[in-house]
């Protein structure tokens, strides 16, 4: 073992538990920023009081559910994005690139459009998880194992534009006169006036979807070794591309469901901290997850204090910063080549 | 000048018509058409009786349907019809409905087209460019604004009478409310589909205040966009909550957002009224309806405090 992988090795609990510290002082830190000044622990009193007071309600009907989602949902996609990478053993492989948000984005239309959410909310996050689930496989029967780059990109963006012109079509055949003007929020994802409910609806399945993800861990871990020698260590291979295609799609699909697609968390935080833990896809998955809440979380507070209003979407700011880093990583891999 | 959206157009809501352009588009739109108001409120009494009216506009179609007669009506737009958010969607119905395009109202012959200062720019130039006769109306912001269109509306038309019958009948309605001007007013913030708010110097306003209420919104800073996050509205502590209820075939997210279960909590602390936006949208009898709800909210508020 290298002096390389056995500082990771020593270093990879302290690195989990500093990002987790990290990930808990950032949602903190969005339930104390906002655009009005708030005291909270005055409004966490009046809360465990059980008075109704203007800030308690501030605080938990509206900066609650908001960093709550934004915590849960950058964690969806920070460790959705590692483990796609471990899956794909591609560099380039991130739910909003291959398609995977797209895909669940349109679902989400489809069920919330056509009223089926109002008749059973549930419906709306399983909406998600479909759109996400059916992306994946296509994107898994069309890429397969060990394609190249090249094929991978071109698959996610043909799955990427189908999907996004399918939710523009689906917003057009609503007969709300809103609809149509909505597709902003689908493609570039935002967490403006989130409620507790949304956030019920969706846990549930990014929790289950996490727990799929982070059992793969092992076999992730095998799979760097090659398939054969993963295959004899005892790893069922079918059973983990299932595993994780239908992790993410639980994952990304009930994050999609309830804030739009957010593009590039997924592709900038495991290449940003995959040095850190050795280059091994298991140990990278649950620091990728904190990652991607603390890089959502920023995300979030930053477009509540920039003067820009109505304030950004969160797809913008992470694409601002996702897309050159994309360009770079891609520059790097083509010289590499 | 901020004028009140005609269809909702500047508060996010889908403008009535397809409308090309985006921000610098609007404001040049809103120049022109206050420039074209103003040469609109100069009558031209030599012309006959139009007999083949084409209304681009939801506010013009109401006072067309309430001043001229049902046959001089060649069409109105198609939001007309719809009763959930048209005060005249019983007199619309049967009569054609356009989407507000140039061939369509052209197809009709018009002697007379009116439009509103949000419709589709190149439609009104088109219409314009081959010779139709076409008037165009800003969106009113003041009560006497009200009183003005309806004269102007009425005199193309060719029906004075009906239109002074028509003003008479708002201002006896008017009349009737009871206003106590002894009392400060409550404090009232309006809630709209993707989160937006009615800044002061509106219509909004000054049926706000004539109902014993003053619009918080002056408070915020809302700049031209009058989209505002609910923390904001929330944390302003209003009297009263005025939520758009207006109701629509199918979801969108804009209209959930009237429906976040902070409005709900909110209930328990301040009087929140449910109000359609076709009530306060356009100048007509509605308007009185509209100070009437409000101002039957200001009373039991006050009666509420009166009894504390």
């Amino acid at each position: 073992m290298s002096a390389a992988l056995i500082r990771a090795e020593r270093a990879y609990w302290p690195l989990a538990a500093a990002l987790g510290g990290l990930t808990l002082a950032a949602t903190f830190a969005s339930l104390a920023i906002g655009y009005v000044h708030l005291d909270v622990f005055a409004a966490l009193n009046d809360v465990a009081h059980g008075r109704a007071s203007l800030p308690a309600l501030v605080l938990v009907e509206l900066r609650l559910p908001r960093a709550a989602l934004g915590c849960a949902v950058g964690f969806s996609l920070g460790l959705t994005g590692a483990a796609m990478q471990g899956l794909l053993r591609n560099p380039l492989a991130d739910p909003g690139v291959v398609g995977v948000s797209g895909g669940a984005a349109l679902g989400a239309v489809v069920v919330f459009y056509s009223g089926l959410a109002g008749a059973f909310s549930l419906a709306l996050p399983l909406g998600g998880v479909a759109g996400a689930l059916v992306a994946a496989l296509a994107l898994y029967a069309l890429v397969g194992r060990g394609a190249g780059t090249m094929t991978l990109i071109l698959a996610g963006v043909t799955i990427n534009s189908f999907a996004g012109a399918l939710t523009a079509l689906a917003l057009n055949l609503s007969p709300n006169p809103y609809a149509a003007f909505e597709i902003m929020f689908w493609l570039m994802g935002s967490l403006v006036d989130r409620s507790l409910p949304q956030l019920w609806l969706a846990l549930p399945l990014m929790l289950a979807g996490w727990a799929l993800l982070m059992s793969s861990a092992p076999a992730l871990d095998a799979l760097t070794l090659g398939e054969d020698t993963a295959t004899s260590l005892g790893f069922d291979l079918k059973r983990l591309r299932l595993t994780l295609v239908a992790g993410s799609a639980l994952a990304v699909g009930g994050a999609v469901a309830v804030t739009g697609a957010i593009g590039f968390v997924g592709l900038v935080v495991p290449h940003l901290l995959r040095p850190f833990v050795g280059h091994r896809p298991g140990r990278l998955l649950l620091v990728s997850g904190f990652g991607g809440a603390i890089v959502l979380l920023g995300a979030d507070i930053a477009v509540r204090l920039l003067p820009i209003h109505p304030e950004l979407r969160l797809g913008v700011v992470t694409a601002l910063i996702g897309a050159p880093f994309l360009l770079t990583l891609i520059d790097r891999m083509r010289r590499e080549a | 000048m901020r004028a009140f959206p005609t269809v909702g157009e500047s508060e996010g809501r889908a403008p009535p018509f397809p409308r090309k352009g985006g921000r610098g588009g609007r404001t040049a739109a809103r120049l022109c058409a206050l420039a074209l108001a103003a040469l609109a409120s100069v009558s031209s009494p030599a012309l006959a009786k139009p007999r083949r009216i084409v209304s681009l506009n939801q506010c013009a179609d109401e006072l067309v349907l309430r001043l001229a007669d049902r046959d001089a009506i060649a069409s109105v737009t198609w939001l007309s019809q719809d009763p959930r958010n048209a005060n005249m969607a019983t007199a619309a119905a049967g009569l054609p409905a356009n989407n507000g395009l140039a061939e369509e109202a052209l197809a009709y012959h018009p002697d007379l087209t009116l439009a509103g200062s949000f419709t589709e720019r190149s439609t009104v130039a088109l219409l314009k460019q081959v010779g139709a006769r076409v008037v165009e109306f800003d969106v009113p912001e003041t009560f006497d604004g009200v009183r003005r269109q309806i004269r102007d509306v009425a005199a193309l038309i060719g029906e004075p009478e009906r239109g002074e019958a028509l003003i008479a009948d708002i201002d006896r309605r008017l009349a009737r409310i009871p206003v106590d001007a002894n009392r400060p007013p409550l404090g009232a913030i309006i809630l709209r589909p993707n989160g937006f708010t009615v800044g002061p110097g509106s219509l909004v306003d000054e049926i706000l205040q004539r109902a014993g209420m003053a619009n918080l919104a002056a408070q915020l800073d809302l700049g031209p966009y009058q989209q505002v996050p609910l923390e904001r509205l929330v944390a302003l502590d209003a009297d009263v909550l005025i939520v758009d209820s207006d109701r629509f075939a199918a979801p969108s997210l804009a209209t959930e957002a009237l429906g976040h279960p902070i409005v709900a909590a909110l209930a328990r602390r301040m009087k929140v009224v449910s109000l359609p936006s076709r009530l306060w949208t356009c100048a007509g009898p509605a308007l009185a309806d509209a100070v009437q709800t409000l101002a039957a909210a200001t009373a039991e508020v006050r009666a509420r405090e009166g009894r504390n």
